[in-house]
Formats: C-alpha cells, structure tokens, sequence
C-alpha cells in the first residue's frame, strides 16, 4: 500500500543579517540554511494495517504524512502510495485518500456541516444514494445527527472532531491519514472517536496511518508501530515487542502509609525504587517471580494500594523521549542480527 | 464534457455555500453593495469633472472616456463577484498550512482557490453596472456588431483580468507573508483603469506585451469604438491563450514550492 | 512616568511591527501613493500634451504636477494610517487580553499609531528629497515646510479618531473593512486627491466646505503651496470634527465593550 524508499526531505531558510546592511547584504547574498526534516526514511505499509507513527514533536511525522498526501513534494527518495507517487498529485490518487488533521479544520466555520458534506460530495463525485447512506451511517455511529445542520462554529471541539472525520471518509478513501485526531478532546470524546475509527476499519478494512501524543490512542487502535526520532526511523514492528524494549521485566507498585517500611532490609534483594516521599515503591519483576514476591509483599507489609503497569508503552515512549540513544542502539542491533 | 459538468456542479455549490454564508451576515451584505456603489460614482464623476474643463483627452471624447470607464466597472463588477475575496484568504491559508486540505481535493486547485468565494451581495449590482455601460454606450454611438460583441468582451477581458492577477497572486508562495501582494494587485488594477494612450511609452509596451494589464480594457473598447480594427480583439484572445499556459506552469511550479506550515 | 514607559515601548513594538515586513509595508503603504502618483501624472500630461500652454482653472501643467506632489506628501502623512490591527484585535478576540493588561486598548493603538506616524514622517521626508532633487517641486521655504507638517499631523489626528471608528464598529460587525474602504475612497474623491477642487462644480464645493473632506487634503496641500488664506478656518473646523469623532468613539466604545463583556466571548 505504501513504499518509501529512502525518502528525504530538508527544508531551505534563509539566514536574516541584522540592520540595513544586513538586509542589503542579504538581497543580494542569501546565505541559505537547510534543515533536513525527514532523513532517508524506508517504510512499508500492507493494505489493512493500521500503524502508529510516533515520535516527539518536531520529529517529522507531519512531514512524513504531508509527503504521503502529496502535499509537499519529497526532496529524494521513492514513494508509492497505492501504486501512486503522490506529488504527482494525480485524480485517482487524491480520490482514494484522506487526511485529517487534529489542528485543522477542513469545515467550513460559517456553514453547518452538511452543507460541507455535500460540497465535498460534488468534488468526489459521490453519487447521491452512497452518499445518504454513508451519511446515515456514520452520523449514526458517531452519535451526530443532531449536530449536522447546526453552524460549525458553535459546536464543541470533539463535535467539530467527529464531524471532520466525518468530512474525510465520505469518498470512502482506501488510506486514512490521522493527523493527532484526538488532540485536545477530553476523554469521553478521545475514546469515542477511537472507537469509530476501530469499528469503521473493522467494517471496512482500510490502511490507517495514525500520528498521536495519547498513547491509549495507540495501544487501543494500533498493531505496528514506527518510531521516528529526528527524521530516522528508530523503531518499526509490532506493538507487543515495542513493550519490551526496555527489557521483559514487569513493574509493580506498592504504596504504604509508614515510612519506615522503606528502611526493612527486604528491600535489598529486590531491583526496587522508591519515590521522594518513602511511601511508594516500584518493583521490578520477571514474569514468573510476579505472582510469588507479589503475595510476599502484601503478607508481610500492611500495603494500603497496589497496582501493575496499565499502560506499558507510555513508559518506554517517556524513556525514549528523554533519551532516543537506546532505540537508535537498538535497531542498529536488530540490523546486525 | 464530463470534467466541465464535475467542475460546474461543484462551482453551483460553492455559490449555494457562499449565499449560505454571506446569508448570516447582513449588515456586512449591504455594506458590500454599497461600497462598489461608492466606487464607481467615484470614478465616473472624477472623469466627468474633468471633462468640464477639457474636451478631449488623448483621441477619446467625454462620451468614449466615461464608456471605457464604465466597461472597467463591468469586469471590476464580475471580478468583486467571482473572485476577490479569495485572493485575501489564500496568503492566510498559506501561512497558516490551511492549503493542504484545497490540495487534497480532486479538483484543480486553482479552481478550489481562487473560485470558493462567491461574493453574493455583489451580484445585484449587476444591474448598476450595466445600466451604466448601456447609457454610456448609447452616448458613444456604438454600432450594432459592437452591442452584440459587448458582453462576450467583458467576459474576455475579466478572464485576462483573472489570469493576469492569479499570476501576481502566485508569489505569495515564495513569501512568508503575502498579504502585500494583495495591494500590488490592486495597483496593477488601477494602472489598468485607464485608457493606455495616458502613458508613456516605454510604460506602455511594458504594460501591454510584457505583462498586459493595459489590454484588458483599451482593446476591446477600441474595438468596440470602431470595428475595423480586429487585431485588437486577436492581442485580447493571444494574451489569454498565451498568458493562461504561463499559469498554469507558474502554479505548478508554486506547489512544489510550497512547504506547508508545519503542523 | 511609568506609563510613559509604557508608551515608548509600545511606540518601539509597534516599530518594529511595521518594519518586520518590509516588502508588505511598502506594498501597502507607500506603493499605492506612489502609483497613485504616477497615474495621476500621466494623466495630466495627456491631457496637456495637447495643448501645453493651456490653464484649467488656474493650473498650468507644472502648477497641476505640483498640487499632486503635495497630496502624495499630504496622503503619507495625514492619511496613511489604518485601523486594521485595531478591528482584528476585535473580530479575533484578542481583545481580553487588553481587558487584562494594565495598559488601555486605546493607548495601545495610539501609540502604535504614534509610531506609524514617525516612520511615515520619514517616508515622507525622502520622498521630498527625492522630488526636490528631480527637480518637481519648485518653491518651497523651511517655514512653510514646517507649517505644513505641523497641520498634516493635526488632520491625521482626525484620520485616526475616524479610523479608530471603523474599527471599533467591529463589535457588531464581522467584517469592518469595507467601511474603511468606504472612507478611502470618499476621501479620496471628495478631498481633492484625485482632482484639485477647483475643478469640481461650484456648488458641489461650496458643499464641500461643510464637510471635514475637503481639509484632509485640499488645503493641506494648499497650506505646502504657502497659500495659508483658510489655515485658520480649518483649524477650526478639524477642532470641530475632532471633538465630534473623540465624543463618538469614546460612546461606542463604552457600549460595544459592554455588550463584549456581557457576551463572554
């Protein structure tokens, strides 16, 4: 579905001299600066996938996603999407994808959204009986009915959010592009939208790219992940693997209301962490020690709150955000084996 | 024939969306009407005044000028309703990275662009600037074949007017902030404005070969004034043909150009 | 004196505001004076390349290049401010940030205005000296200069008290533009900066004078040509205009902000 092959894109700026002369000098001299966004990047998508494309801000997702839409045009590299290149920005392609941006509306701020719908249906070309249908279906699913005919700009950013995405599927493209969809939105809104997405792929069994800082975003819709880290792929496999980056160790935490318990020489064994306060403490375990030390523990202490990790993969994103080193290491180990 | 019926059922509904729009703002609707009102009084008294103290300027006597005049007001007419506002909303829509989703669309972008806008309120002054071409024209003894080519030369010369400034307008590409273009479009616009005898020469030649602004209206009003000299009309329609393939390849050239705010 | 510092730094932000895009300024600002300029005098040399020697209403060629020199200057310098910023602070909302700050909505702009009437001092200053050098402007005496200035900045006191009106209107409209455009082009035709007033009909003048248009570049530019026979009248009648538009702008103001703040926008 998607092919890229060593694609590359730098931006150019210019240098900005200070004062007059500056700006004379730099008339007639630009002293360019080129900033490389995206860096040799190999990636490819089978049809029906969906992928987490995850990175820190500024790590080139979004250039990544604009060059797969063919919005701006790749400096090097091949890239085929759908057996299209995108910058060549043809017809059919344009009518077989989406995008959809958490920060941008593609709405229409004045008008309901209807009226967008079917301005949309004319430039698809959409033929009026599939057009009511998926309509139907979708307003139904998102649980929007009522919003359809009222002005955009009085409705809530998750109302407005669930209704661009509405806006994006109703050519029913083969490739959505999500853009950081629940960016914003409060929980009951971030999980409804998730849920269409995991059902409207259930159904329809499309190719989704999606960009999220939530890693419930991820670990909800998600099966593959790719890291991009500076504008190079860091990882690219399965979500499973991804937890165990770090190791296949488990963590565990305690929480007690005596401090004291921090000074029992118990502790000594064990890979433990304490937080500031001497009330709380953060086991690290192999699988099958779990459930022994776990009793242990709540035995021999009077522990008042005790839990696992929920969500394994926030950890090793914050991990790998503060210190990118270790999955670059990583994957140029996975290369050598 | 198919792509011209896709094209003409989406332009019917950004009319329909731009009536929807322009519907909730009414005080802004009659503000509109009344501001291109204000602009052609202007510009005829202002010939008009100094008609009472000159009888001729260049060839062209008080009734030709005030004609020229109000021909200008009939593309300034259809150019205020099918096109201005957009030129406004693109140097944001730049900026701001909104393009990306114009460029997804299946449909030229070009059209998308530059012919979202249906300025509403605009249309009913149809019927002012037409009143005014006819009286004029009526003062210029215009002959019959000049009547009946009259309106397919508005359109013509609102179409090199279109082209000419959606070329000016595709620099904004290349700038970080391209509202100024806006100004020098509509300097451009005033340049055009008047009958190209008033200038100099070299200003001229510039103004009609180089980048043919001046064409716009004094050829297809010398046409009009005597139907004798036709190759007016064939510099009206070259300039067209010529200058709508440089668009296009300039406006090519611009997307690749463009970077799209980031995020 | 500390909101005095105040004042310098807004003028200082506002500076620098203007001049960061420079290409944009220019476009904006000073290319439509000049292409004003340049149609206008193309325009009268057509029309007295015919008949070189003759005089309308008292212009002869030179005297008719000369009287539209001094609108371009008038127009920079009286005239060239607009109230854009202004009403998109409002239409965007950025007004609640000035409901907060410790320093009037008014004072901003004003200053800001203040520092947009520096830079077009200048502008105005190499203009002249460019036109002195091509020889287009033929008698000119510091005093006059002096005096000239002095009253330009005195109309565009009223400019902005009238642009700051159009702006401020936007608490009940979306879009306040047009009325700016309204006002240029009013100006622009009933001031006398397309053509000298002498040229209009009598009776249209003589109305005129009862408006505040003819004073925002009519006799300015008369005040530059030395004739100073009607400095005194206009004095008067912009002091009139002045108190009506302040009176004005400080009503609306009150009940748009009322109206603002009631919406919770």
């Amino acid at each position: 579905m998607i092919e890229a092959i060593n694609l590359s894109k730098s931006f150019t700026s210019y240098k900005k001299q200070d004062g007059i002369t500056g700006t004379l000098k730099s008339f007639f001299h630009r002293v360019p600066i080129k900033k490389s966004a995206v860096n040799q990047f190999n990636l490819s998508i089978k049809k029906g996938e969906i992928i987490g494309l995850l990175g820190p801000n500024g790590a080139g997702k979004t250039t990544l996603m604009k060059m797969f839409t063919g919005i701006i045009v790749p400096s090097e590299g091949e890239l085929l999407v759908n057996g299209h290149r995108p910058s060549e920005r043809s017809k059919e392609f344009r009518k077989k994808i989406a995008l959809v941006m958490g920060q941008k509306s593609q709405l229409w701020w004045d008008i309901p959204a209807m009226d967008s719908f079917s301005l949309l249906q004319k430039y698809y070309e959409i033929p009026e009986k599939e057009f009511r249908e998926k309509v139907e279906y979708m307003s139904t699913l998102l649980g929007v009915k009522d919003l359809l005919h009222v002005h955009v700009r009085k409705l809530s950013l998750g109302e407005r959010m669930k209704l661009e995405l509405m806006a994006s599927l109703l050519h029913s493209p083969e490739i959505i592009f999500l853009d950081e969809p629940t960016i914003g939105l409060d929980l009951v809104a971030q999980e409804n939208i998730r849920n269409f997405i995991k059902e409207y792929h259930r159904k329809n069994n499309i190719t989704i790219i999606l960009t999220s800082h939530y890693m419930a975003d991820v670990q909800a819709l998600c099966d593959r992940l790719v890291l991009i880290f500076k504008g190079t792929k860091g990882y690219d496999g399965p979500l499973n693997d991804f937890e165990k980056i770090l190791g296949t160790k488990k963590s565990v935490y305690f929480t007690f209301k005596d401090k004291t318990i921090h000074d029992d020489s118990y502790w000594n064994e064990l890979d433990s962490t304490w937080n500031e306060d001497r009330t709380e403490v953060e086991i690290k375990l192999d699988e099958q020690q779990l459930r022994n030390v776990s009793s242990e523990i709540l035995a021999k202490f009077p522990v008042i709150e005790f839990h696992t990790e929920k969500m394994p993969i926030e950890k090793v994103m914050k991990t790998l955000m503060a210190n990118p080193d270790i999955i670059l290491d990583h994957s140029s180990q996975e290369g050598e084996k | 024939m198919n792509t011209i019926k896709h094209y003409l059922s989406v332009y019917r509904k950004f009319i329909e969306t731009s009536f929807a729009e322009a519907a909730s703002f009414r005080l802004n609707f009659v503000l509109l009407i009344l501001m291109d009102i204000v602009f052609y009084i202007s510009a005829l008294a202002t010939v008009s005044f100094i008609y009472d103290h000159v009888s001729m300027i260049g060839p062209w006597n008080k009734a030709q000028l005030m004609f020229f005049v109000s021909f200008m007001l009939a593309v300034d007419h259809l150019h205020m309703v099918i096109l201005s506002e957009s030129f406004w909303m693109l140097s944001t829509d730049i900026r701001t990275g909104n393009l990306d989703y114009t460029l997804l669309k299946p449909v030229h972008s070009i059209f998308i662009v530059f012919f979202r806008y249906f300025r509403a309120s605009s249309t009913l002054n149809i019927f002012v600037t037409w009143a005014t071409l006819i009286y004029f024209g009526l003062q210029a003894n215009l002959t019959t074949l000049s009547w009946i080519s009259l309106p397919f030369l508005v359109i013509l010369a609102f179409i090199l007017l279109a082209i000419l400034e959606i070329m000016i307008s595709t620099s904004m590409f290349w700038l970080t902030e391209g509202l100024g273009i806006n100004f020098l479009r509509m300097q451009l616009q005033q340049v055009s404005r008047w009958p190209d005898y008033i200038y100099q020469r070299t200003i001229k030649k510039v103004f009609t070969i180089a980048f043919p602004i001046l064409v716009i209206g004094s050829a297809p009003v010398r046409f009009l004034y005597d139907n004798k000299l036709y190759e007016n009309i064939l510099l009206l329609i070259g300039a067209i043909i010529i200058f709508y393939f440089l668009l296009l390849k300039l406006w090519d050239i611009a997307l690749r150009r463009y970077d799209s705010a980031s995020s | 004196m500390a909101n005095l510092l105040k004042w310098w730094q807004t003028m200082r932000i506002s500076w620098s505001r203007y001049t960061a895009y420079r290409l944009n300024f220019f476009l904006q600002v000073i290319g439509p004076a000049i292409v004003f300029f340049f149609i206008k005098y193309s325009l009268w040399s057509a029309i007295f390349s015919q008949e070189p020697h003759k005089v309308i209403q008292g212009y002869d060629f030179q005297g008719m290049i000369n009287y539209h020199v001094w609108t371009l200057i008038v127009g920079l310098v009286a005239q060239g401010h607009t109230a854009m910023n202004l009403s998109e602070d409002i239409r965007l909302g950025r007004i609640s940030t000035y409901l907060i700050y410790p320093f009037n909505f008014w004072e901003f702009h004003t200053a800001s205005f203040f520092s947009f009437q520096i830079l077009q001092f200048c502008i105005a200053l190499i203009s002249l000296g460019i036109l002195l050098a091509i020889g287009v402007i033929s008698s000119l005496t510091l005093s006059t200069l002096c005096i000239g200035f002095l009253f330009c900045f005195y109309v565009s006191l009223f400019w902005y008290l009238l642009q700051y009106l159009t702006g401020i209107l936007g608490f009940w409209l979306e879009e306040t533009w047009m009325l700016r455009v309204i006002l240029q082009i009013v100006a622009g035709f009933l001031s006398g900066a397309i053509i000298p007033l002498e040229l209009y009909p009598q009776k249209f003048v003589a109305f005129l004078n009862y408006t505040p248009f003819p004073y925002l570049t009519y006799y300015p530019v008369k005040v530059f040509s030395g004739d100073y026979s009607h400095l005194m009248q206009a004095f008067l009648v912009i002091a009139f205009w002045i108190g009506i538009t302040f009176v004005l702008n400080h009503l609306v103001w009150k009940k748009g902000i009322k109206n603002y703040t009631a919406a919770g926008m």
